[in-house]
């Protein structure tokens, strides 16, 4: 019943995306198209990274790519596969290292995705964003997640333990680790610097200093928009859609301790793929430099290879942490549900 | 209906082949039928994921109802019974009341201590809290759509179904433009110099916006009793000497007091269940059952997810079943003597003025509490008061052409969607109704089966959907799925039915059994006696249902997004795609103009069907 429905989000982790989209059965067979299982945001409407790829290619080569945005994002996939209903998607893009952890928990014996081999171009990614043991998926942008904060209202908090200070009250907008990729990122970062011990402490101290926890970065920008608080857990690229002279003070980008837990985005073929010589060809393409640039900029984020250059002004507005941080897959697997679990309970039951 | 009007209707129906048809088939195979399509698009879906719950000798329900997190204190019942009395008396025995003398009143407080509610025991404290408002708003309106007349009524009575179907996003953006930081409500308050309040985000926010949802369901369920009530049992106990409090308190009151009770079990079921509002204007930190229940789905923790959806459910259908024992004992027989109504803008006496200026205090408060959450709406889609802009009317405009998600495509499909919800969730609601209203033993539990999808979790329903329908089952070697706009229109007409029955049983149930009995023993068999003896006389249910069913299909969103092609996207979902759409800027521009359109479509067929309805209506 629609008072009780509830606009799904699904996977996104780019900047000013949070995404719903609509289940499509794509043409699948090999003589379709490439169909390119995705989120919403990535190729939805002009200007997307998504659009961007799919012109290129098409101009260039005999098989056309239809991208798809299934409303429950990687679960979907994970559970037609359990059900053993037919995947008609040859390329899932926007898998991050959690998603990731989470297939193959939930798959222990099956493979939702296969290896690509040797893909032209790969040597070029970066190692620090390398995320699966396996290599099955590999990155093609990556994003660092921050504080964002209103320099009109608040001074820049600097360290974790600052935001635990009684100027601080009332002033963060935080994201529900379970339904969101920025929330969970922040959780994880928390993790990551009081360790497994010592996370839940500092998460009750950030809500007995009144963090507000919403259910996803859409809302929780939303709100930080209309000054309900000064203080936003989002993406360290804020400022490029925020660079006029009178928006960059109230758009300020805060790494904790100078850090910035980075997120990147990976994309892997699907072990039943139709096409997966032309999948692998996609991935190769998107690994290019001129790919690289045109996906990073288009999607708000960093490439995910060393040789892709930025323009210029973008890399004026799109910040890096000094320090990034982020956990590998090894250390994900076995314990992210459970940190989740945990962090959601003591937040909840407050 | 007179003869005249009757032997018209019949004359059509048997134009259109209608009575042949439904006497061929005969009763028994329409509630076959109906059958059917509730297992299809509602029972195996929600089995499907209840059966995850039982799994390994009902483990997971047994680790919900022992833990603390999810049961509070009360885990205590399962974990150790047999310490609970004395855990109790503990309890008491550490409760104080103190007194003091303030010098001029007595003070008194108590105090206790702190008492784990649990996730269960949370959501339902907010659902009291909800019902208790929902009734407090909603029922004042009962008397005035009931006791007077004036230029508007009917139609304000139509729009009390308005607040079901509207996306709860956009309510939210509604309310968050009113009561935000600085919403409507604070700038007010700033320009009196009192100051700004932060609003969003508590307790007290969520409950209001369950009341915007629910109270007008009170107002019309109480209201429509009020309309039944016969003036001529007033009139009675007037002329034995009652004054007109005492006529109320005795004659008016006890036929009151059932729908009143329904309405507010019903507020309590759907705010039990309440999702989205709670998360988008509380967050994790007033989490509901059904919050988390999304959450472990969203973990792919089935068994969790399985286990508090049959606990909630089990819960829900118990009320649901304690609702519709209420509506057996509700005095809901159309009159044809009802209450004369007073004209509103009309007064004598002092006491008239009295009571006219207290209706006139709570049009203030209604006025406000519904129309500033959706007036915010329509302001956003201008680009508000500060900065007024057609920019997100244009963008809709441009999207028109060659976009993904074009908004007249939305419209249609939405229309195109809530007249097919509408054709298959009239027939089975009028179906379960007469089955329904003929009473007999277990009636009262097959009622509660069949209004099941009222009680059953909107996410458990989109998900069981998801894995059975869409996903496909093997059936004799070959997958079978249902996918496109078909399973759409069957989800939207399974949850729009039980709103025809509702409307409609009561009515069918009071008919007179003689009249029924006259035209079998005249040889009509039990479909035709409903088609041209009952239901000429329910007909005013049937419209009422007409326009719930419809309305709700309308505004559906959920399982549409999950069951619906990709093309086959309607205002709802049009409307989410637009609020994150970034091509636009950070706005809720164009998400408030599809809401604008999506309001004005709503309210424009909600009113159309009342209307022609009315024109037929007895």
């Amino acid at each position: 019943m629609k008072r009780r429905a509830y606009l799904r989000t699904a996977g996104a982790g780019v900047l000013g995306l949070a995404t719903a989209g609509c289940l499509e059965i794509g043409g699948g067979g090999p003589s379709g198209p490439l169909t390119v299982a995705t989120y919403d945001s990535f190729f939805g409407d002009e200007g997307t990274a998504g659009r961007w790829l799919k012109d290129e290619w098409e101009a260039d080569h005999d098989v056309d790519i239809e991208f798809t945005a299934p409303s429950n994002g990687i679960n979907e996939f994970i559970q037609r596969k359990k059900q053993g209903a037919d995947i008609e998607a040859d390329l899932f893009v926007g898998l991050n290292t959690g998603e990731l952890v989470r297939v193959d928990e939930q798959l222990p014996d099956q493979d939702l995705f296969d290896s690509l081999g040797d893909v032209a171009g790969t040597n070029n990614i970066k190692e620090s964003l390398r995320i699966d043991p396996q290599n099955r998926a590999l990155p093609y942008d990556t994003g660092y997640i921050t504080l964002v904060y209103d320099g009109t209202e608040v001074e820049n908090p600097s360290t974790f333990e600052a935001l635990l200070e009684p100027e601080y009250e009332g002033t963060l907008l935080a994201q529900n680790a379970q339904s969101s990729d920025p929330g969970r990122a922040f959780l994880l970062w928390t993790v990551h610097e009081f360790g497994p011990e010592g996370y839940l402490d500092y998460w009750e101290g950030l809500v007995e200093n009144d963090v507000r926890v919403l259910d996803d970065w859409q809302p929780s920008y939303d709100a930080f928009l209309n000054d309900e608080r000064p203080i936003v857990v989002s993406y360290s690229t804020d400022q490029v859609y925020y660079n006029d002279e009178d928006e960059i003070p109230h758009h300020q980008v805060g790494f904790l301790d100078d850090q910035g837990y980075a997120n990147p985005e990976t994309v892997a073929r699907f072990a039943d793929a139709d096409r997966s010589e032309t999948a692998a060809e996609f991935v190769e393409f998107v690994l290019t430099d001129e790919a690289q640039r045109n996906v990073a900029v288009n999607n708000v984020q960093f490439p995910a290879t060393t040789t892709a250059e930025l323009p210029e002004e973008y890399a004026q507005y799109a910040y890096e942490p000094p320090e990034p941080v982020t956990f590998t897959y090894d250390e994900l697997a076995g314990n992210v549900e459970e940190w989740t679990e945990s962090w959601a309970q003591q937040v909840a039951s407050n | 209906m007179g003869t005249a009007g009757r032997e018209q209707l019949t004359a059509a129906a048997d134009r259109l082949g209608l009575t042949a048809t439904v006497e061929r088939l005969g009763l028994r195979a329409a509630g076959v039928l109906t059958l059917l399509v509730l297992g299809v698009v509602f029972y195996y879906p929600v089995w499907s994921v209840f059966a995850e719950a039982f799994g390994s000798a009902a483990a997971p329900v047994r680790a919900v109802l022992t833990s603390e997190f999810y049961l509070g204190a009360a885990h205590g019942l399962f974990t150790d019974p047999l310490g609970v009395p004395g855990d109790v008396l503990a309890w008491l025995a550490s409760v104080r009341v103190h007194a003091a003398w303030t010098g001029l009143l007595p003070d008194v407080w108590v105090t206790y201590p702190r008492l784990r509610k649990g996730l269960f025991g949370f959501t339902t404290y907010q659902a009291a809290l909800s019902t208790l408002a929902s009734v407090v708003l909603g029922l004042p309106g009962a008397y005035v759509l009931a006791r007077f007349e004036f230029p508007g009524r009917r139609t304000l009575k139509a729009l009390t179904i308005l607040p079901f179907v509207l996306p709860s996003i956009m309510v939210v953006v509604g309310f968050v433009a009113t009561f935000g930081q600085f919403g409507t409500v604070n700038d007010l308050l700033a320009a009196l110099g009192i100051g700004r309040v932060q609003m969003l985000y508590t307790l007290e926010l969520v409950v209001l916006a369950h009341a915007f949802y629910n109270a007008p369901l009170v107002t019309r369920m109480v209201g429509t009793a009020w309309e039944n009530v016969d003036a001529s049992a007033v009139e009675t106990a007037r002329s034995l000497g009652a004054n007109p409090l005492r006529a109320f308190r005795d004659v008016v009151a006890p036929q009151l007091l059932p729908a009143l009770a329904a309405s507010a079990v019903l507020t309590f079921v759907f705010t039990f269940m309440t999702f989205p509002i709670v998360l988008a204007l509380g967050g994790l930190q007033l989490a509901t059952v059904e919050v988390w229940l999304y959450a472990r789905v969203q973990q792919l923790d089935y068994e969790t997810a399985a286990a508090l959806a049959t606990l909630e459910t089990l819960f829900s259908l118990t009320l649901t079943y304690v609702y519709l024992r209420y509506e057996a004992r509700r005095a809901a027989s159309g009159t044809n003597n009802p209450l004369p109504r007073s004209r509103l803008f009309d007064a004598e006496t002092a006491r008239e003025w009295f009571v006219r200026a207290g209706i006139g205090v709570y049009g203030v408060v209604v006025a406000f509490v519904f129309l500033a959450p959706l007036a915010s709406m329509v302001l956003a889609s201008f680009g508000g008061a500060a900065d007024p802009t057609l920019e997100w009317w244009r963008f809709l405009v441009e999207r028109q052409s060659g976009s993904r998600t074009q908004p007249s495509t939305a419209v249609w499909n939405s229309l195109v969607f809530g007249v097919g919800a509408l054709a298959l969730a009239l027939p089975m609601g009028v179906v379960v109704a007469a089955f329904s209203a003929r009473g007999g033993r277990g009636r009262k539990v097959v009622d509660a089966v069949l209004m099941a999808p009222i009680a059953v979790s909107g996410i458990v329903v989109g998900f069981g959907m998801l894995q059975s329908l869409v996903f496909g089952v093997e059936l004799f070697g070959t997958r079978v799925s249902v996918v496109g706009p078909a399973v759409v229109v069957a989800a939207h007409a399974v949850a729009g039915y039980p709103f025809v029955v509702r409307n409609v049983a009561p009515m069918l149930s009071a008919v007179d059994s003689r009249l029924v009995e006259s035209a079998r023993a005249l040889g009509a068999s039990r479909g035709r006696a409903l088609w041209d003896v009952e239901l000429p006389l329910v007909w005013p249910g049937v419209l009422a249902g007409a326009a719930f069913a419809f309305a709700i299909s309308i505004g559906e969103f959920d399982a549409t997004v999950l069951l619906a092609s990709d093309g086959a996207y309607t205002m709802p979902v049009a409307l989410k795609r637009y609020l994150v759409d970034r091509t636009a800027g950070p706005s809720v521009g164009p998400a408030a103009a599809m809401g604008t359109v999506l309001l004005v479509v709503t309210a424009a067929s909600f009113v159309v069907i009342d209307r022609v309805g009315g024109r037929y209506r007895p």
